[in-house]
Parts: structure tokens; C-alpha cells; sequence
């Protein structure tokens, strides 16, 4: 689930070696970490998919800019190392984590999540007007930030048992190796790990380049892209990696309530409890006081819908011309919610 | 009968959507000079116009519309664009039918009075649930309208309707009848609309007598009405004038 | 009812929806200025050519800016309604003491009358709803004519100056605003189109009358009036709130 911008420095020492020769060798080495230095790797994407505006190389951009850590603010290419402890120290506990955080419900919140994308091809109708081939197809999800397969799992359930979809297909990404072993853990020796419906893939959401332009009907992000380094970044990589018409969706956590009064609530929830019960529980305190801050620090649902719009999307539910409203469901008063984008044909 | 079938649908109302029959449908300026902004962006209309078209095979489903976005060229998952489903589907049918009803009337006689033109815009306006073949699967539509969520957008577009109607017959009273002349169309073309999802006879002729009916009975009704408040108010001028020729100083 | 195989609207997705969906601005402009109803004789209209391509583009109106123009042409309606009410109800206990006020009080009548058929037209012509409050002010604005009549010259005069300030401040703020959009349409290089270049003309043209009419009841010693203070407040308190509520509803 916790996708972050990093890759730990064992990546570093091959993916120097390998840089492109378009990067200024002692820029990248003056670089500690390698968030930047990972999407080197790879040749960027293909101009045509990129935004004019935005720099041609990613590798070039400005990433000592600062950015925020919780409350703190430290350069960029920290951020994802930081980020990364986080994950790491929470891996094992991370459901409890996420029971914490949301007040027992992010659960029912996945469910409806799920539900309300209804993935999976419905059997051809009675007049056979669905051609076949799609049929045989099924889907390709790709379940960002998606270490600990709990969407994945819904996904494929889902389809499964609604749409009675055998062929639908997870890819279950995320940066962090501790995250995704749970991950592996849950689906070792199920059905779908049998039926080859789900693989996994250690990648950075800012740079999927092992994944074609084009090829992917679902992107799914889930309490994930809070952590992101660079949010323009991996919503522009969604868009590219999307099929046209393929869906975006995200589940997250909002920085404010609809209601100022249970706003207020809920901060003191979060911000006196979480902390002192990570401490309790998992003897980490500062990991979740991280996690309290993160939530504050990410955009508001207007904000984040822009930047959805921004990155080519539509969004859904902004019919007539309402462009300064709408475009999001607020999940249980606001607390979550789940923010949807089509790529346009 | 339609003034009993308004306020059953009015009783039937939650309290706090009351209000919401009397809401103004179209709230805002309508300009001349300036083009009126699309209501539905160029993928939406041909996701759900192409969905519309699968609707008398599929009804007013989720296959109707995951149907319709593979034929514009999208995918199953695309459906995701309408985050109220079919309701969203039914909307369109609504807005669509709403805003090309000006396109589908003519009045052929310049001096058709406004009730007659009324009355054929209703008619034309039930045609073209004819027309798109939807009729026999309305009562799907009726159903997914009733559900308490989208109550406030259904009866929103029924005053839109009323408004649309009493627009395009030139009616330009702006006096307090403005809210009941709306408020009575709604019923009678609501009335009517679930007439005709029974109406088994040939080219709809039970619907358009029922119409007829309706009509007849809102012109009795608002007649005696207006009747009686014309007269309470002349005999109230009257004994005004007649006080004042006595010398009250009133 | 026989059914006509009229074109079906979305039995031909490959027609231009698009153009349907737009209102066609230009005919129903037409209709409206001929003052008669239009014949439509065509199933799919052709799209319109603009008749007289304007140098300067037009201004598209924010959704803000609609709302603006619907409540302040809602009130300028109900107000001018008010105006024309409290004239009605003024006049004959006035003119009968006074007799040399007909010709004022019907000058003013007229005047207000005059404005009141102009926002019934401006009203329906952009499809705007007139205030839910109509049938109350109706009664208010009579009651407060008739009472003030009956008080006397004085009292009266005070009543159309409290209620023409009020308004008139109303109106500068209205020309205030429109002048504002044409400013920042014009550093645009833009307009702001034939309506709304007249709705100002005409709010200006208003405005003025209603400031005569304030000047003619000071004239007539409204300030003469017992209790001034009390009247004035009082109905001055009460064009703000019945404002206020006219925007909204």
C-alpha cells in the first residue's frame, strides 16, 4: 500500500552505472538518494504522452526542491526515504494501522471503493452482442501502492463473483519490498496466484516504465498517493499508462471534514490519539505521527481534483459546466474519498 | 383527479424536498448574446446517447450503459464516468428530450392560443419517448426517479420541464401565477407520462384523452379560482369607493 | 394521440447533438424582438450564422455573473412592483386633500409603471422566476401606500423618499457592477454584448428617475413629516430586508 518515491540505496549502485548519458554525472551523484536517480534508469517516456509544459526529462527536474514531511519540510529526495522508514517499521501492523486511522471503517470503504468501480466483463448477453474477444480478455488493473493486496484481493473477488470474470488481471505494484512480501504472503497458493491473475511489481508510481503506454484499463491507488514525492508526476504516468477511456481512481484520506464542528473532532482524534496509540501498540510513535501529518498535508478534494483534470483526465459528475464543484465522493462526512478520472478517446 | 395526483405526489414528498417542487428550475440568466455552455461534454453525449439506444433491448440498466460506452469507442470500465449510474442515463433522456423539444414542435397556426400549444407540447413531448422507443422500458426510469437520492434532481428536471413548455408556448406572465401555472403543468405532464407507461391502445389515443381530461379539469379548477378572487377583489375595490363617497378619509 | 414519425432526437447518434443542445439563441432572439412565435419548421436545425459578426468578441458570462443578473433583475422587478403599489394606494386619499398633486403623483405613477413593464419583459424574455414573495409584497406595498396616504402629504412624501434612497442606492450598485464587467470585458478586448449594453442604459436611465422622485418628495416636505425619524427608519429597514429576501427567493 505505501508506494513510495525511493528506492533503497542497493538500487542506487546499479542504477548509476546505467545513467543516461543525457544526466550530469555529479548532479546524480550528488544526489544521497535515489528517487531521482531510479527513473534514470529507464529512458523517459514517449514526448507524445507527456504534458508540453512539463520538463522534457524528469531526471532534470528540480528535485532538491523542498517538500513536506508531515509537519516538517525537507528536500525531495529525502521525502521518499523517509517515507520509506515509515512502510517499512509498519509493514507487518499495517491493517491495524489503517484501523486506527479511519476509525475501524477504511474496510467498508474499500468494499464500497470496489464496488462502485464494478471491475470485471460481464458475461456476454442473451442477444450475444459482446464480441468474444473481449470476453477472453478480461481486464488489466494495475493496484498502486498496492503492497498488502487488500484492493487487489476486492478486485478480483469482485470480479469474480459479480461479473463471473475468470480472466480479469492484478498487477499489485508498489515501491516497497516489505509492503509487497505481505502481499505475496496473502495470495501464496490461492486460486487467483494459480490461475497467473495476479503478479507483483517493485516500481516507483512516478516512473512505471516497464509498463507499455496504453495498456491498462483500471489504475487504482488506495491510501497511497498521499506519499507520493511528485503527485503531478504519477498522475501524468497514469494517464500514459492507461488505455483511452481507462479509469483512475483513488482512495484517500482528505485533509478536511465537510463539517467544521466533527472536523474538529476528528483532529483531536488523530492528533492526540493515533500518535500515543502507535506508541503503545507498535512502539513507533513517530511513524504514525507521520501518517496524522501526511493526511493534513494533502491537497483538499477540489484541490486534488484539478490536479486530476490537469493531468488530461476527465472526471466524472461535472456535467452541466459546473467546473468549480463536484467531481469526488466524500466517504463517511468526508473523512475519505475517492476521487475518479477517464482518460478521454 | 390531477390536482388529487399533484398533491399525492407532494404528500408522498419528504417534508424537506417540499420545497423543492416550487424550486426555481432554471435558476439562472438566460442570455441571447452569449451561447448557453453544452450540459454534457462531448464524451458523456456519446457514451450515453449510444447507451440510450440499447435501453428498449436492456432497459434502463448498467448493461445499457457499459453497452453504450463500447460503442463509442470506450471501454467496459469507462462507465465510471457516470457516478450515478443509471440514473445518469435516465437524466440524459430527460435533458435531451427537454432541450430538443423546441426543435421538434411547430405551431402552424399563429393563433393558437397558449393552452393549445401547451397541450401539443405535452403530447409532443410524450411522443418523443415514443420516438426514441424507450416507452416500454419508462417505468424502469419512474423507478430509479423515485429512489430517495434522486428524488431533488428528477423533480428539478420536471420543473425544467414545465418551464421549457411554458417558455416555448410564450407565456411571459412574471406575476405570482408564474409558480402555480409551473407547479400544475409538472403534475399534469407527470401524470400523463405514467398514463402512457400503461397505455396499451393504438397510437396512444387513452393517453391523449386522459391528457384532455387533465387539462379540461385545470382549466375548471383555475377558472373558478381566478373567478373568485376577481370577484372578492371587485367588491372589495367597491366598497373602498363606496366608504370614500361617504367621506371616510381612506 | 397519433404518432407522427417525427425525426427522432437520439435515433441518429451520428447527427450533431450538439447543435440541439445548444439553445438557438439567435431565433429564439428573433422571436422575441418580433414579439410573435416563431414557426420551427425543421426537425434538425442548421446551425445559425451569426448576422452581424461583431468586431470585438463577445464576453462569455460566468456562472457567477448569471446569478448576479438573476437576483438583481428578481429584485428590481419586486421593487418596481412595490413602486407602482404604493403609488396606486397613494393616490386617491392624497389627491383628494391635495388636489394639486395629481399631475406629480401621476408623473411619478407613470414613471413606475413605465419601469415595471420594462423588467416584466426582462424578465421573461431571460427566463427568470419573479420573486416567490410576490402575493406578500403585493399586500405589503399596498398597506404601506394606503397607510402612508391616509398619514397625510407629509408622511407620504417621506415614504417615497425612504423607499426611492433605498432603491436608488440599489441601482448604483447595480450600475456600479455592470460598469465594472464592461471595464474588464473592454481590457479584454472583449464586449459585452447588445443586452447587456442596454440593460445598463436602461438601469442608468431608471436610476435617475428614481432620484428625481426623491428629489420631488423632499421637495414637498417630506422631512416635514412626524415622526421623520421613525417613518424613515423604519421603511428604509424595510426596503433593505425585503431586498435582502428578494435576492434569495
Amino acid at each position: 500500500m505505501a508506494s513510495l518515491s525511493l528506492r533503497t540505496s542497493r538500487h542506487l549502485a546499479t542504477s548509476t552505472r546505467t545513467t543516461a548519458p543525457w544526466i550530469c554525472q555529479s548532479c546524480c551523484q550528488s544526489r544521497t538518494f535515489a528517487s531521482s536517480v531510479s527513473r534514470n534508469q529507464q529512458p523517459p517516456p514517449p514526448p507524445s504522452h507527456q504534458d508540453p509544459t512539463q520538463p522534457p526529462l524528469p531526471g532534470t527536474r528540480q528535485d532538491d526542491a523542498p517538500t513536506h514531511f508531515g509537519f516538517s519540510t525537507i528536500p525531495s529526495t529525502l521525502k521518499a526515504s523517509r517515507v520509506a522508514n515509515v512502510f517499512s517499521s509498519v509493514a507487518s501492523s499495517y491493517d491495524t494501522m489503517n484501523d486506527l486511522m479511519s476509525l475501524g471503517i477504511h474496510r467498508l470503504w474499500k468494499d464500497h471503493f470496489v464496488r462502485c468501480l464494478n471491475p470485471g466483463i460481464r458475461p456476454t448477453g442473451p442477444a450475444g452482442l459482446r464480441s468474444e474477444s473481449t470476453k477472453e480478455e478480461g481486464q488489466r488493473i494495475l493496484d498502486i501502492a498496492g503492497g498488502t493486496g487488500d484492493i487487489a484481493q476486492r478486485m478480483l473477488d469482485h470480479a469474480t463473483t459479480v461479473n463471473k470474470d475468470m480472466k480479469t488481471h492484478v498487477t499489485i505494484s508498489d515501491i516497497n519490498p516489505e509492503m509487497l512480501a505481505e502481499g505475496r504472503k496473502r495470495f501464496a497458493g490461492s486460486d487467483y496466484q494459480l490461475a497467473g491473475r495476479v503478479d507483483f511489481l517493485e516500481a516507483n508510481a512516478e516512473n512505471l516504465s516497464t509498463i507499455p503506454s496504453n495498456s491498462i484499463d483500471l489504475y487504482t491507488v488506495a491510501f497511497g498517493i498521499r506519499n507520493f514525492t511528485h503527485k503531478d508526476q504519477a498522475l501524468r504516468e497514469a494517464f500514459r499508462v492507461l488505455k483511452p477511456g481507462g479509469v483512475f481512481a483513488c482512495l484517500e484520506f482528505t485533509p478536511h471534514l465537510s463539517n467544521s464542528v466533527l472536523d474538529g473532532l476528528y483532529k483531536r482524534w488523530s492528533f492526540g490519539a493515533i500518535p500515543l496509540i502507535g506508541q503503545v501498540v507498535a512502539g513507533d510513535r513517530d511513524s504514525y505521527q507521520y501518517l496524522v501529518e501526511s493526511i493534513e498535508r494533502f491537497p483538499g478534494q477540489g484541490e486534488f481534483r484539478d490536479m486530476i483534470k490537469e493531468a488530461g483526465f476527465l472526471v466524472p459528475g461535472q456535467e452541466g459546466g459546473e467546473g468549480e464543484k463536484g467531481g469526488w465522493e466524500d466517504l463517511s462526512l468526508g473523512i475519505a474519498a475517492v476521487h475518479k478520472g477517464v482518460k478521454p478517446v | 383527479m390531477s390536482s388529487t395526483t399533484a398533491l399525492r405526489t407532494l404528500l408522498r414528498t419528504p417534508a424537506s424536498l417540499r420545497l423543492l417542487l416550487l424550486q426555481t428550475p432554471r435558476s439562472t440568466y438566460h442570455s441571447y448574446d452569449h451561447a448557453e455552455q453544452p450540459v454534457y461534454r462531448e464524451a458523456e453525449r456519446t457514451i450515453l446517447s449510444s447507451a440510450l439506444a440499447h435501453v428498449p433491448i436492456h432497459g434502463f440498466t448498467q448493461e445499457a450503459l457499459t453497452l453504450g460506452a463500447k460503442d463509442a469507442g470506450y471501454l467496459d470500465i469507462s462507465s465510471n464516468l457516470f457516478p450515478k449510474g443509471t440514473f445518469d442515463l435516465v437524466k440524459y433522456h430527460l435533458v435531451s428530450q427537454r432541450l430538443g423539444l423546441k426543435d421538434r414542435i411547430q405551431f402552424p397556426d399563429e393563433n393558437f392560443g397558449v393552452g393549445r400549444k401547451v397541450r401539443n407540447l405535452i403530447l409532443e413531448r410524450l411522443r418523443a419517448n415514443v420516438d426514441t422507443g424507450i416507452v416500454t422500458r419508462w417505468q424502469e426510469a419512474l423507478a430509479i426517479m423515485s429512489l430517495a437520492e434522486n428524488i431533488p434532481a428528477s423533480l428539478r428536471e420536471l420543473g425544467a420541464l414545465a418551464d421549457e413548455m411554458w417558455f416555448l408556448a410564450g407565456d411571459t406572465a412574471v406575476d405570482a401565477s408564474w409558480y402555480t401555472k409551473r407547479a400544475s403543468l409538472s403534475g399534469i405532464y407527470a401524470a400523463a407520462e405514467i398514463y402512457q407507461t400503461t397505455d396499451q391502445s393504438t397510437e396512444y389515443r387513452d393517453t391523449e384523452q386522459f391528457l384532455d381530461r387533465r387539462l379540461e379539469e385545470l382549466r375548471t379548477v383555475g377558472g373558478a379560482v381566478s373567478g373568485t378572487l376577481g370577484w372578492a377583489g371587485f367588491q372589495a375595490g367597491a366598497m373602498v369607493n363606496l366608504l370614500r363617497s361617504k367621506g371616510v378619509m381612506i | 394521440m397519433s404518432l407522427r414519425t417525427t425525426h427522432s432526437i437520439l435515433s441518429g447518434p451520428s447527427l450533431p447533438l450538439k447543435s440541439r443542445l445548444t439553445p438557438l439563441a439567435f431565433q429564439l432572439q428573433s422571436r422575441n424582438r418580433n414579439g410573435t412565435t416563431r414557426t420551427l419548421a425543421s426537425a434538425t436545425p442548421t446551425p445559425q450564422p451569426d448576422p452581424q459578426p461583431a468586431s470585438p468578441p463577445l464576453q462569455s458570462l460566468t456562472n457567477a455573473q448569471k446569478k448576479y443578473l438573476e437576483s438583481a433583475l428578481r429584485v428590481n422587478h419586486a421593487g418596481e412592483l412595490a413602486a407602482t403599489l404604493i403609488y396606486t394606494s397613494q393616490i386617491p386619499p392624497i389627491v383628494k386633500a391635495h388636489p394639486h398633486l395629481r399631475p406629480l403623483m401621476k408623473h411619478m405613477y407613470d414613471q413606475e409603471a413605465g419601469h415595471f413593464k420594462t423588467f416584466n419583459h426582462l424578465l421573461a424574455k431571460h427566463r427568470i422566476r419573479p420573486t416567490a414573495m410576490y402575493p406578500i409584497w403585493y399586500a405589503a406595498s399596498t398597506l404601506l401606500g394606503w397607510g402612508t396616504g391616509v398619514m397625510g402629504r407629509e408622511a407620504a412624501m417621506a415614504c417615497t423618499e425612504a423607499v426611492e434612497t433605498e432603491i436608488g442606492d440599489h441601482y448604483n450598485s447595480q450600475v456600479k457592477e455592470l460598469l465594472r464587467w464592461d471595464d474588464e470585458a473592454k481590457a479584454r478586448g472583449e464586449t459585452l454584448g447588445e443586452d447587456l449594453q442596454a440593460l445598463i442604459k436602461d438601469v442608468r436611465r431608471i436610476r435617475d428617475e428614481e432620484l428625481d422622485h426623491l428629489d420631488h418628495a423632499v421637495g414637498e416636505d417630506a422631512k416635514m413629516a412626524r415622526p421623520y425619524e421613525v417613518l424613515n427608519g423604519v421603511i428604509r429597514a424595510g426596503c433593505r430586508g425585503a431586498i435582502w429576501v428578494t435576492e434569495r427567493v
